[in-house]
C-alpha cells in the first residue's frame, strides 16, 4: 500500500515533466526569459494603443496650426498661483528671442485651459467601423496640448506618433505573415519536389538574395504609382517589405524539407497511402515549425527598420498617412535636432518596438529547445 | 576541391544572367520612364513639349521599344561592346558615372567589413568564455542597441555628437583639404577621422550580428563530446578553444560574409544619402527618383554580381575550413 | 592508499548536480578500487551515475557538477588525490592521455570533423611522448596498425567522416593507447556498434591490455560483456555501489536484490523455451529530492518497513573480496542470500 502511493507520487511528478507537450513545454521556458516577457507586455501596449489610435490621440492626421510651428512640448499643470485645479495647459504665445531673433514659445498663464477627458474631436471612424468623434483627452477651445511637441507644419506630434504607429506596426507584421506563407509555400515545393522545379527556384532566390535590401526596396518603392489611394500604397509597401525576407525563410524550408525527405517516417507514410498534402502538413511542418516562428520574430525587426527607412527617404507612406519614418524626416538635419530635440522621440519608438521583437524572438528561440 | 571550385565558378554565369534579367525588370517597372520625369520637372519650370516631341525624345532614348527589346539591346551592348547604357541624368555613359565612385565604395566598404570582423571576433570569443559575466552583458546590450537603431539615425546622432564635442560634425568623406588637393599620404589622417562615423554607423549592425553568431556558437561547440575527448588527452584549454572551437564557431561567420557584404551596400546607401558620402548608394537613389534607367540598373547589377563573387569566395573558404563539405561534393 | 597493489582507490565520492529543479544527487558516497593490471567492471542501468563517476576520476566533469571526496591515484609522482588538482593546471593535463586514459561510446562524435583522425591521435603522442614531428608521426601510425587499422599510413591522413563506426572506435582507443597508460577508462564503447564489431572491440582490448600490462574499468550495462571481460564486478544503482566482489561470486551467487534481480533478468542458454523473462518491477526514480533510506526501496522484494526506508544500508562483507551494501543481507549474515528463479 505504502510502496504504492511513494511510487505513484514518484511516477506523476516524472510524467509531469516529462509528458509535457511540446507547446506547454515552450511556453513553461518562455515565460522564464524575463526580457522576452516584459517585451511582450511592452508589444502588447503598443499594439493596444495603436489599436485605439484615433480614440487615444486628441487630433488626426491633417489637424495643424500655423501659429504652433516647432513648439515645444506643452508643460501640464495641476496648480495654478497654488490652488489645486486639476490638469490643464496655459496658452502658448510666440515670441522672439531678441538676440537671436529665433522663434521662442511661452506660457501665456492668462490663458487656462482644462484638460477634458472623453471629448468631441474630430470624425473617425473605431477600428474602421464605428463612426464617433469621442476622443480620450482633450483641451478646450483655444488651447492645444503637445504632448511631444509640434512638428515644422504646427502638427500635434503625440497624435501623429500615434497614428503612425497603426502602420509602423501593422506593416512588419503582415509583411512577416505574408513572407512566412510564401517562403513556407515556395520553399515547400522546392525542397519537396527537387530536381529542376528546385534547381529554379533556387537560382531565383539566390538572385534575389544577392541583391543588396536597400536598393531592391528603393527599386521597387520607386515603381509605387505617385496618384493612387493610401490605402493601396500601404498594401504596395507591405508586400515589397515581405519580398525579401521570404526567400531566407524558403531557403530554410527547403533546406528542411530535403532533410525530412529522406527521414524513414516520410517513406512509411508515404508507403501506407498518405496523400502528399498530408505528409506535408501533418508530418514535415511540425518538425521544424518552432524554428519558423523563431526565424520570423526574428526577421521583423528587419521589416520595421525597412518601412522607417524607406518612408524615411520618401519612397514609402505618403501623406496624408504617416508612420514613424515619415516622422524622422523632419529629424534628418543637425540643427533641427539641436532646436527641437523632441522631433527625435520617433526613433525611441523604432527602437524600443525593435528590442522587443529581438527579446521575444531570442525567448523563442531558448524555449524552442527546452531540455537544454 | 578543384572541382568544387570549377562547378562554383561555372554556375556563375547562368546566376548573373538570371540577375540581370529581375534588375532590368524591377527597373522599368515604375509607370513611365525618364522622359516622363524629364518632361515634368521641365514643365514645373516653364517648357512646354507637344505630344510630338515627347514620342520624338522617346524614340532618341530608345525609350518606345517594349522592355524585353530594350533589355536585350541592353545586354548586347554589353556582352559585345561593355556598354553599360547611357545616363539621361548625367549625360554620360553609364560607366564612366560608376567608375568615378566604385573605387571609392568598394575600399570604404572593404575597410568598413575588415573592421567589423577585427572587433566582433575579440568580443564574440569574450563573450562565450564569460557567459553571463559584467562584460558579457554590457557587450550584448549595446549589441542589442546597435541592431535596433536604424543606421542612418544614428549617423544623424553622431554627427550631433561630433559636431558638439569637437566642432566638425564631420559631413562627407572628404575635408575641405582632399577636396582641394587630392588624396594624399599627408591628408589620410583626415580621409580617416572622417571614416570614423561610416564605420561605426554602417558596421554596427554587422558586428553585433557576427557577435551573437560566434557567441552561440561558440556555446555550442564547448559542449561537444570531442571537446570532452580531447580535454581526456590532456589537452590544453586555449588549445581547445582556438584549434577546436573557434575553428568551428567561424563556419557560420564565413557563410554569412556574402550576406554581410549585401547588407553593406544595403546600409552604406542610406547612410551615404545621410552623411553625404561619395559613393554609389546617393546616386541610385537619384536615379531612382528620376527614372535614370540604364545607371540605376547597372549600380544594381553591380552591387548583385558583388554579392554574388562574395558568396563564391566565401563558399571556397568554407570548403577549406570544413572538410566534410569537400566530402560532401565529391560523393553527391 | 590501502593497498599496495591498487592505481585507484576512489572513496566516498559525492557529486551534486545544481538544477533548476532541486539538487540532484547524481553520485552518493561511491567506494571502490582498481588493482594493478585487472579489469573492473561497473554494471548499471542508465542514469546511475556510473558515467560521471568515471569523468571525476579524470576530473572532466563539467562545471556545474560539485565533487567532493577522495579520488587516490598512484601517479608516477606518487599518490595524488585528483580531486585536490586545479582542473586545468599541468598536474591534472599530465596525468590525462598518459596515465589514465578514456574511450567513450560513441566514437563518431569523440573526433572533430575538421582535422584528420592522424592529427588528432598525433596530439597525444606530442603532448606526452615526444615533440619531433617525424618520430610522433611514426610512434602514431605504429600504434594505429596494432589496434587493426588496414593501411594505417593512407588513414592517417584521412578524416573521421571517411572512417566507420568500427574504424573510428579503434582509433579512439589507439588514441588512449598510444601513451601506454595505466588505466584505460572504457565507457560503454562497444554499445554504438554492430554485434561483430563489439566482439572484435572487446578481443583488441583484452589484447592490448595483457600487452601493456594497464588496468581497465569497463562500464557497461550490458551483463555479457562483464562476464567476458572484467575480473570484479562493482554494480552501481542510484548513485550508490550495492554490490562488488569476484565476477564468479557476482554471477553465481548474488547477494543484494538489484544484483539478483539483473542476473535473473538475462536470459541463460538452458532455459525452457516458454518462459517468461523476469523483469524488475518499478523504474529507477529520479535522483531529485529522494526519500531517506536505501535507494532500491520502492522496487526491492525483501525491503524490511522501518529499517530500509529509514536508514542507508553499510557494506557489509559476505565473502573473500565480497562486498554488499543491504540491510537484508547483513541481517542474514552468515545465510544464504536468495535468488530469484
Amino acid at each position: 500500500m505504502v510502496l504504492q502511493n511513494v511510487m505513484d507520487r514518484n511516477k506523476r511528478k516524472e510524467e509531469e515533466y516529462y509528458l509535457a507537450s511540446q507547446w506547454t513545454l515552450m511556453r513553461r521556458k518562455f515565460k522564464k526569459h524575463k526580457l522576452a516577457m516584459a517585451s511582450l507586455w511592452v508589444l502588447g501596449f503598443l499594439y493596444f494603443v495603436a489599436l485605439f489610435g484615433n480614440f487615444i490621440a486628441p487630433y488626426n492626421l491633417v489637424a495643424y496650426n500655423s501659429k504652433i510651428v516647432n513648439a515645444p512640448p506643452t508643460k501640464i499643470h495641476m496648480f495654478h498661483e497654488g490652488k489645486y485645479i486639476g490638469p490643464f495647459v496655459y496658452g502658448i504665445k510666440m515670441e522672439r528671442d531678441p538676440v537671436s531673433k529665433r522663434k521662442m514659445y511661452i506660457e501665456n498663464k492668462d490663458e487656462i485651459y482644462k484638460i477634458k477627458w472623453f471629448t468631441h474631436g474630430s470624425e473617425y471612424k473605431l477600428f474602421g467601423l464605428i463612426k464617433t468623434d469621442i476622443h480620450l483627452f482633450g483641451v478646450e477651445q483655444g488651447g492645444v496640448v503637445l504632448l511631444m511637441g509640434a512638428d515644422s507644419m504646427g502638427r500635434d506630434l503625440f497624435s501623429r506618433m500615434i497614428l503612425g504607429s497603426q502602420v509602423s506596426l501593422t506593416v512588419p507584421f503582415a509583411g512577416a505573415i505574408i513572407s512566412f506563407v510564401l517562403g513556407i509555400i515556395i520553399g515547400g515545393i522546392a525542397g519537396y519536389f527537387g530536381g529542376a522545379i528546385d534547381s529554379v527556384i533556387s537560382r531565383i532566390i539566390e538572385v534575389l538574395s544577392a541583391l543588396p535590401t536597400i536598393p531592391l526596396w528603393m527599386a521597387l518603392s520607386a515603381s509605387i504609382p505617385p496618384d493612387i489611394p493610401v490605402v493601396r500604397v500601404y498594401l504596395y509597401i507591405t508586400i515589397i517589405v515581405s519580398f525579401i525576407s521570404w526567400t531566407g525563410l524558403a531557403r530554410i524550408v527547403r533546406g528542411k524539407f530535403i532533410s525530412m525527405r529522406k527521414e524513414d517516417y516520410i517513406m512509411a507514410a508515404r508507403i501506407a497511402g498518405v496523400s502528399t498534402w498530408k505528409i506535408i502538413i501533418k508530418h514535415m511542418v511540425p518538425g521544424f515549425m518552432s524554428y519558423l516562428i523563431v526565424s520570423l520574430t526574428l526577421g521583423i525587426p528587419g521589416m520595421i527598420i525597412g518601412e522607417t527607412s524607406m518612408s524615411f527617404l520618401g519612397l514609402g507612406i505618403r501623406s496624408p498617412a504617416t508612420s514613424w519614418g515619415v516622422l524622422l524626416q523632419e529629424a534628418q538635419e543637425i540643427t533641427s535636432i539641436a532646436m527641437h530635440p523632441w522631433k527625435l522621440i520617433p526613433l525611441f519608438a523604432v527602437i524600443i518596438t525593435v528590442l522587443a521583437f529581438n527579446f521575444i524572438g531570442d525567448g523563442l528561440r531558448d524555449a524552442a529547445d527546452p531540455y537544454k | 576541391m578543384r572541382d568544387y571550385i570549377l562547378k562554383r565558378i561555372l554556375m556563375f554565369i547562368p546566376t548573373v544572367l538570371l540577375m540581370s534579367v529581375i534588375v532590368f525588370f524591377i527597373i522599368q517597372l515604375p509607370p513611365g520612364d525618364y522622359i516622363t520625369s524629364y518632361v515634368s520637372r521641365m514643365s514645373a519650370e516653364g517648357e512646354v513639349f507637344t505630344s510630338e516631341d515627347i514620342a520624338r525624345l522617346r524614340e532618341q532614348y530608345g525609350l518606345d521599344k517594349p522592355w524585353y527589346i530594350q533589355y536585350f539591346k541592353w545586354m548586347k551592348n554589353i556582352i559585345t561592346e561593355g556598354d553599360f547604357g547611357y545616363s539621361f541624368a548625367y549625360n554620360r555613359p553609364v560607366w564612366t558615372v560608376i567608375m568615378s565612385r566604385l573605387p571609392l565604395t568598394v575600399t570604404v566598404t572593404l575597410i568598413i567589413m575588415i573592421f567589423t570582423y577585427l572587433v566582433s571576433l575579440p568580443i564574440g570569443l569574450y563573450s562565450a568564455l564569460h557567459q553571463y559575466s559584467v562584460g558579457d552583458f554590457i557587450f550584448t546590450g549595446i549589441g542589442f542597441l546597435g541592431l535596433a537603431t536604424p543606421n542612418f539615425l544614428l549617423a544623424i546622432i553622431l554627427m550631433f555628437a561630433s559636431f558638439k564635442l569637437t566642432g566638425d560634425p564631420l559631413i562627407g568623406l572628404f575635408s575641405e583639404e582632399i577636396l582641394r588637393e587630392g588624396l594624399k599620404l599627408s591628408n589620410l589622417g583626415s580621409f580617416l577621422k572622417h571614416l570614423i562615423i561610416p564605420i561605426v554607423v554602417i558596421g554596427t549592425s554587422n558586428t553585433c550580428g557576427v557577435i551573437r553568431t560566434i557567441r552561440a556558437q561558440m556555446l555550442d561547440e564547448i559542449t561537444r563530446q570531442y571537446v570532452l575527448t580531447a580535454r581526456a588527452k590532456g589537452v590544453s584549454e586555449n588549445t581547445i578553444i582556438y584549434k577546436y572551437c573557434l575553428r568551428a564557431a567561424l563556419n557560420p561567420v564565413v557563410s554569412g560574409l556574402a550576406g554581410s557584404l549585401s547588407s553593406l551596400f544595403s546600409g552604406s546607401t542610406i547612410s551615404a544619402i545621410v552623411m553625404n558620402m561619395a559613393i554609389l548608394g546617393p546616386v541610385l537613389y537619384e536615379a531612382l527618383k528620376t527614372q535614370d534607367m540604364y545607371l540605376a540598373g547597372t549600380i544594381l547589377l553591380t552591387q548583385g554580381i558583388l554579392v554574388v563573387i562574395g558568396t563564391l569566395l566565401s563558399d571556397i573558404v568554407l570548403a577549406w575550413l570544413d572538410p566534410r563539405i569537400r566530402y560532401a561534393e565529391r560523393s553527391s | 592508499m590501502d593497498r599496495k597493489e591498487s592505481i585507484v582507490q576512489v572513496n566516498n565520492l559525492h557529486i551534486n548536480i545544481k538544477m533548476d529543479e532541486g539538487i540532484l544527487t547524481a553520485v552518493r558516497g561511491v567506494t571502490f578500487h582498481i588493482d594493478r593490471g585487472e579489469t573492473l567492471g561497473l554494471v548499471g542501468e542508465s542514469g546511475c551515475g556510473k558515467s560521471l563517476t568515471c569523468k571525476a576520476i579524470l576530473a572532466i566533469n563539467d562545471p556545474k557538477c560539485s565533487t567532493s571526496g577522495e579520488i587516490l591515484f598512484n601517479s608516477d609522482d606518487g599518490v595524488v588525490d585528483i580531486l585536490r588538482l586545479p582542473p586545468k593546471g599541468s598536474e591534472i593535463r599530465n596525468i590525462r592521455g598518459k596515465q589514465i586514459s578514456m574511450i567513450f561510446q560513441e566514437p563518431m562524435v569523440c573526433f572533430s570533423p575538421l582535422y584528420t583522425i592522424g592529427n588528432q591521435i598525433n596530439e597525444c603522442t606530442r603532448l606526452h611522448i615526444t615533440k619531433d614531428k617525424k618520430k610522433s608521426r611514426e610512434i602514431s601510425i605504429e600504434m594505429m596498425k596494432k589496434v587493426g587499422i588496414a593501411n594505417a599510413e593512407k588513414r592517417y591522413d584521412q578524416y573521421p567522416h571517411e572512417f566507420s563506426g568500427g574504424m573510428l572506435q579503434r582509433a579512439l582507443i589507439a588514441m588512449a593507447l598510444v601513451c601506454n597508460p595505466k588505466l584505460l577508462i572504457a565507457d560503454e564503447p562497444t554499445t554504438a556498434l554492430d554485434v561483430t564489431i563489439q566482439a572484435q572491440i572487446l578481443e583488441l582490448i583484452k589484447e592490448l591490455q595483457k600487452e601493456l600490462k594497464m588496468s581497465v574499468l569497463f562500464v557497461t550495462h550490458d551483463l555479457g560483456t562483464v562476464a567476458r571481460m572484467c575480473d570484479r564486478v562493482a554494480v552501481m544503482y542510484l548513485g550508490k555501489i550495492v554490490e562488488t566482489g569476484p565476477v564468479e561470486e557476482i554471477y553465481l551467487s548474488p547477494k543484494h536484490p538489484y544484483t539478483i534481480g539483473l542476473i535473473g533478468s538475462v536470459h541463460k542458454i538452458g532455459s525452457k523455451r516458454k518462459e517468461r523473462l523476469y523483469s524488475i518491477e518499478g523504474t529507477v526514480p529520479l535522483a531529485l529530492n529522494l526519500p531517506a533510506g536505501c535507494g532500491f526501496y520502492d522496487r526491492c522484494h525483501c525491503r524490511i518497513d522501518g529499517v530500509c526506508n529509514v536508514k542507508e544500508p553499510e557494506p557489509v562483507e559476505v565473502g573473500p573480496n565480497h562486498v554488499v551494501s543491504c540491510h537484508a543481507v547483513g541481517q542474514k549474515t552468515g545465510e544464504e542470500g536468495h535468488d530469484i528463479e
